[in-house]
């Protein structure tokens, strides 16, 4: 909205996921914000120190580019590596394969890794998106460790669900906002989530009250485990083919799996095989037997949740056939892969999958990638095709079920293997407040040939960079994706409504991309179309059509649409809607991705790997279990007031507190004051800092929490009002550093000892 | 009749901050000014915090729009007024900054403008505007959890009228006499 000269943010309420919260709503001061990078800036000072000289465009993007050609040829391109969070995630696997690399490794190791894992290995299904409950129509809802994202519009959805009287249950050791509202809030131990999830089950499967018919028809329950963990199948009873194979009540005897008439879900006993007797069970007795382990009153021991508590929530979620949601940023302990597993085996439990109100899968918007590799070239969306990488992805060789591990890349820079990277390109995205290991951090970006910075802000890495070049805040640049944060398939659009302020020499981070493969490259960039015209800026705009040309192109003819409809829909309305919802379809009428086909309670992807198939509790391995009265559990999140970007605003100032949260328990029992000074020691590294202290009943005795990504800011780049932004400290500098294996999971959550 | 109206439902807030920002934003052109009054940003809402009760509790305070409003009667020129709308403005042509009004509400809601040199309070002149064109605040537009509304108590078809029949409210310091009409719902 514009009123003379004053602009602000509304959102649009008709779109698929319509959204607001503090962010968005203060964007405009983001827009025209002091600290905005301005010019392309060149590194004169040591690493670290944030000296820098304004430089224009071409010398800064020749310099670079001629740098990161000499890493090319004397490492080979798959020496290049990038980092983002979610800007440009579409281009940068088109721009790596142009330059040769397969290393475009995000931020996931430190969000949903573990979520992804266990989506894919239960579900079948991907990152977030793919999976989500019904939240405009679920009847009770459990959040384990999430705060619900406004500007996303999950919780505008809810708010319809909440209209018809669905209960919300918080599981979380700090309250998040939305444990404001009415909802039912329970302070949980940290690192305990999978206990308490897996009382849950015990109670659900003793007290009979799981969905039996779906757990027959749609799982991988009444597959038959022998003792060694693996399931029988037809080979172990020297028959032909590899089915696997379960207990046919009605036939007396066993058979393939999928093709019993009444397939037994708790049984045991001995199958006789040409090697001998085999005595097998059910994947869902083991599961039966796994969650014994648990039962209420030793479970309230680990989780610090009354047995009564879980009791009533598991008999409340069973019989309102309620959702537990699926995970999202939640890197914490480091043993979420069992957390997530255990999430969706419970949504699995009373058969709430893929129906209205329940855990349900995205209708896809079958929207194209910017590039597809395939065995002997990469397609690409602008028609023509790439020789095909190389190189396999380095943090992907070191944890196959990841979807990132940043943590893996710093390896590589530090140790060569399994082969060494040598430049970093960093593009939107902060990663000292993002990822666990400050000083290993440090270390490898000491020790890096080449480190470039695309960003708005100066975030903390920006003063280790060898090049900053300043990119377009989401108002300046026009944007296409596929609607991540519904289940109906919809293609949105953004339109560009500003241009950068005075004084800003801001450019797209694409076009800044593109200049590098060009100069370096320039018969690389050529394949794509990209030719020297557009070295002029002011041509660039040409070029973002012809790929939006190529989306829309390919969009009317996956959909059979008209192309105009299309574009004239996503320029003036901001969406178009593919497809809606319809329940139903997975796993009842396709297979889904798991290795049966089915909803797996029982992981062979986690057996393929070595993990065990089951989800069970482990004590967090992310740290040390504080013991003495003033050590405590550090931990972190963000809620709708924190964001990598929006904690550089004004608003931010007031609206995002930079303190540590202490129980008022705690607090009296230490003598500290709401506002008092302390000294944080991270247990685990030693690492001290001091920290103000905001006394609050919203976190759990034993336990403080602080804000991600708003504290402790340390960029010589940023003064003038915004020192605000140093105080606090950043979780992530007590961290351990651990990343689990295969998953790569890090753990973001720390001890610490409080000294007054 | 008309009288105009804000409903804040606390069940269903969850503090996202979207109102608070979105005031500073329409109606304070995203300010970064300081607002001294409460060391807070400029914007009409006010956060609140109950950290030591037995559960975390969330305030959202704001004009109340009082029937009685006591900023108006201690007012010596006449610029604080209650508008035939029901809602309670200021006149700045009449205003001198005296901050007699600051003082005397009970709900501290209003905050001292340095760039004006006048007090200010909920509505800014852009949501005036909006609701002259018959558009609703944006504090209730922007509010991505349903827990806000506005309109006209004395219409028993609008939504905020709707909305009061089937809840349960409260009105802040209601027993000062000031026959606040800022609702806080508490549940269905």
């Amino acid at each position: 909205m514009r009123n003379g000269d004053a602009m602000y943010i509304l959102p649009n309420p008709s779109h698929p996921q319509p959204g607001m919260c503090a962010r968005p709503a203060a964007a405009v001061q983001m827009w025209g914000h002091p600290l905005r990078l301005r010019k392309p800036l060149k590194r004169v000072g040591q690493r670290g120190e944030g000296k820098f000289q304004e430089v224009d465009w071409d010398t800064a993007l020749n310099e670079a580019a001629a740098k990161l050609k000499e890493v090319a040829d004397r490492y080979g391109p798959q020496a290049i590596a990038f980092t983002r969070h979610d800007h440009l995630s579409w281009h940068l696997p088109l721009i790596a394969s142009l330059m040769g690399t397969p290393n475009v490794i995000g931020h996931e190791g430190t969000c949903h890794d573990a979520s992804t894992a266990a989506r894919q290995a239960v579900l079948g299904a991907g990152g977030p998106p793919a999976v989500d409950p019904d939240y405009a129509n679920l009847n009770y809802l459990i959040l384990v460790g999430r705060n619900l994202d406004a500007a996303m519009g999950s919780v505008r959805a809810l708010a319809r669900a909440r209209e018809a009287g669905a209960k919300i249950v918080v599981v979380d050791p700090r309250a998040p906002n939305i444990a404001f509202s009415s909802v039912e809030w329970i302070p949980i131990v940290p690192g305990t989530d999978a206990a308490f999830l897996l009382s849950m089950i015990n109670v659900i499967i003793g007290e009979g009250l799981y969905d039996a018919a779906f757990l027959k028809g749609y799982t991988n329950a009444p597959m038959l485990i022998k003792p060694d963990g693996s399931p029988l199948t037809q080979s172990d009873l020297g028959q032909q083919g590899s089915a696997y194979l379960v207990f046919d009540a009605a036939a007396n005897g066993v058979k393939p799996l999928g093709s019993a008439a009444d397939p037994a879900l708790d049984y045991e006993g001995d199958v006789e095989t040409p090697s001998g007797s085999v005595h097998v069970k059910t994947a869902f007795r083991l599961l039966a037997e796994r969650a014994a382990k648990y039962p209420p009153d030793k479970a309230v021991q680990i989780t610090g949740v009354p047995a009564d508590t879980i009791t009533r929530i598991a008999r409340e979620f069973a019989t309102r056939r309620g959702v537990v949601e699926d995970g999202w940023y939640a890197a914490k302990n480091g043993n979420e892969f069992d957390v997530y597993r255990s999430i969706l085996i419970l949504n699995a439990l009373v058969g709430n999958i893929d129906k209205r109100g329940g855990l349900c899968f995205q209708e896809p918007a079958k929207f194209p990638n910017s590039c597809t590799p395939g065995a002997d070239r990469i397609d690409t969306i602008l028609g023509a095709s790439l020789p095909p990488l190389k190189a396999k992805r380095v943090d992907l060789l070191k944890y196959p079920l990841a979807v990132s591990s940043f943590d893996a890349l710093l390896d590589a820079v530090l140790t060569g293997q399994p082969y060494p990277i040598k430049a970093l390109i960093i593009v939107g995205t902060a990663p000292f407040h993002r990822d666990v290991n400050t000083g290993k951090l440090k270390e490898a970006l000491r020790r890096l040939d080449l480190v470039i910075t695309i960003d708005i802000f100066p975030q903390d890495h920006v003063d280790w960079s060898d090049y900053v070049f300043p990119d377009l805040m989401f108002l300046e640049r026009s944007e296409v994706s596929s609607a991540p944060w519904t289940l109906d398939a919809a293609v949105v659009y953004s339109n560009k409504v500003l241009d950068p302020p005075p004084g800003v020499d801001a450019r797209h981070a694409l076009w800044t991309l593109l200049e590098l493969v060009r100069r370096a490259w320039p018969d690389k960039a050529a394949l794509i179309g990209y030719t020297d015209k557009y070295a002029d800026y002011s041509q660039f705009e040409q070029y973002e059509d012809l790929m939006f040309g190529k989306i829309l192109d390919y969009l009317s003819k996956a959909w059979n649409i008209s192309r105009e409809e299309l574009e004239a829909a996503l320029k003036t309305r901001g969406f178009y809607l593919l497809k809606k919802k319809s329940y139903g379809a997975k796993p009842y009428k396709s297979k889904l991705s798991t290795p049966t086909g089915l909803v797996e309670i029982y992981s062979l992807t986690a057996l393929k790997y070595g993990l065990d198939p089951l989800p069970d509790w482990t004590p967090p391995p992310a740290y040390s279990q504080p013991k003495a009265p003033n050590e405590f559990y550090l931990v972190t999140g963000k809620d709708q007031n924190v964001s990598g970007h929006f904690v550089f605003t004004y608003d931010s100032k007031y609206l995002t507190d930079r303190c540590v949260w202490m129980n008022p328990a705690d607090a009296e029992r230490l003598g500290v004051g709401d506002g008092d000074i302390v000294t944080l020691e991270g247990i685990d590294n030693g690492f001290t800092a001091k920290a103000c202290v905001k006394v609050t009943n919203r976190v759990r005795p034993g336990v403080l929490f602080t804000y991600a990504f708003a504290g402790g800011h340390a960029s010589a780049l940023v003064d003038g009002g915004y020192d605000f932004l140093r105080s606090g400290v950043n979780p992530q500098w007590f961290a351990k550093g651990y990343v689990a294996p295969v998953i790569g999971t890090a753990g973001t959550n720390s001890a610490v000892r409080v000294r007054l | 009749m008309t009288r105009l109206a804000f409903l804040w439902d606390q069940s269903r807030c969850i503090s996202c901050g979207a109102c608070i920002a979105a005031c500073n934003a329409a109606n304070y052109g995203s300010s970064t000014a300081p607002n001294v009054s409460w060391n807070w940003l400029r914007t009409n809402i006010r956060r609140i915090e109950l950290s030591n009760g037995p559960r975390p509790m969330l305030y959202l305070l704001q004009c109340q729009h009082c029937e009685n409003p006591p900023c108006v009667a201690v007012c010596p020129t006449g610029a604080s007024y209650r508008d035939r709308d029901g809602l309670v403005k200021i006149n700045y042509d009449l205003c001198i900054g005296c901050r007699y009004c600051m003082v005397a509400c009970p709900y501290d809601a209003r905050w001292f403008n340095e760039s004006m040199w006048a007090p200010v309070k909920c509505m800014g002149e852009e949501c005036q505007a909006r609701i002259a064109k018959g558009e609703q605040p944006v504090c209730v537009v922007v509010c991505p959890a349903g827990a806000r509304d506005f309109g006209d108590l004395d219409d028993p078809s609008s939504s905020i009228s709707r909305r009061l029949a089937e809840s349960r409210y409260v009105k802040l310091l209601d027993n000062m006499g000031t026959r606040p009409k800022y609702f806080v719902v508490v549940g269905p």
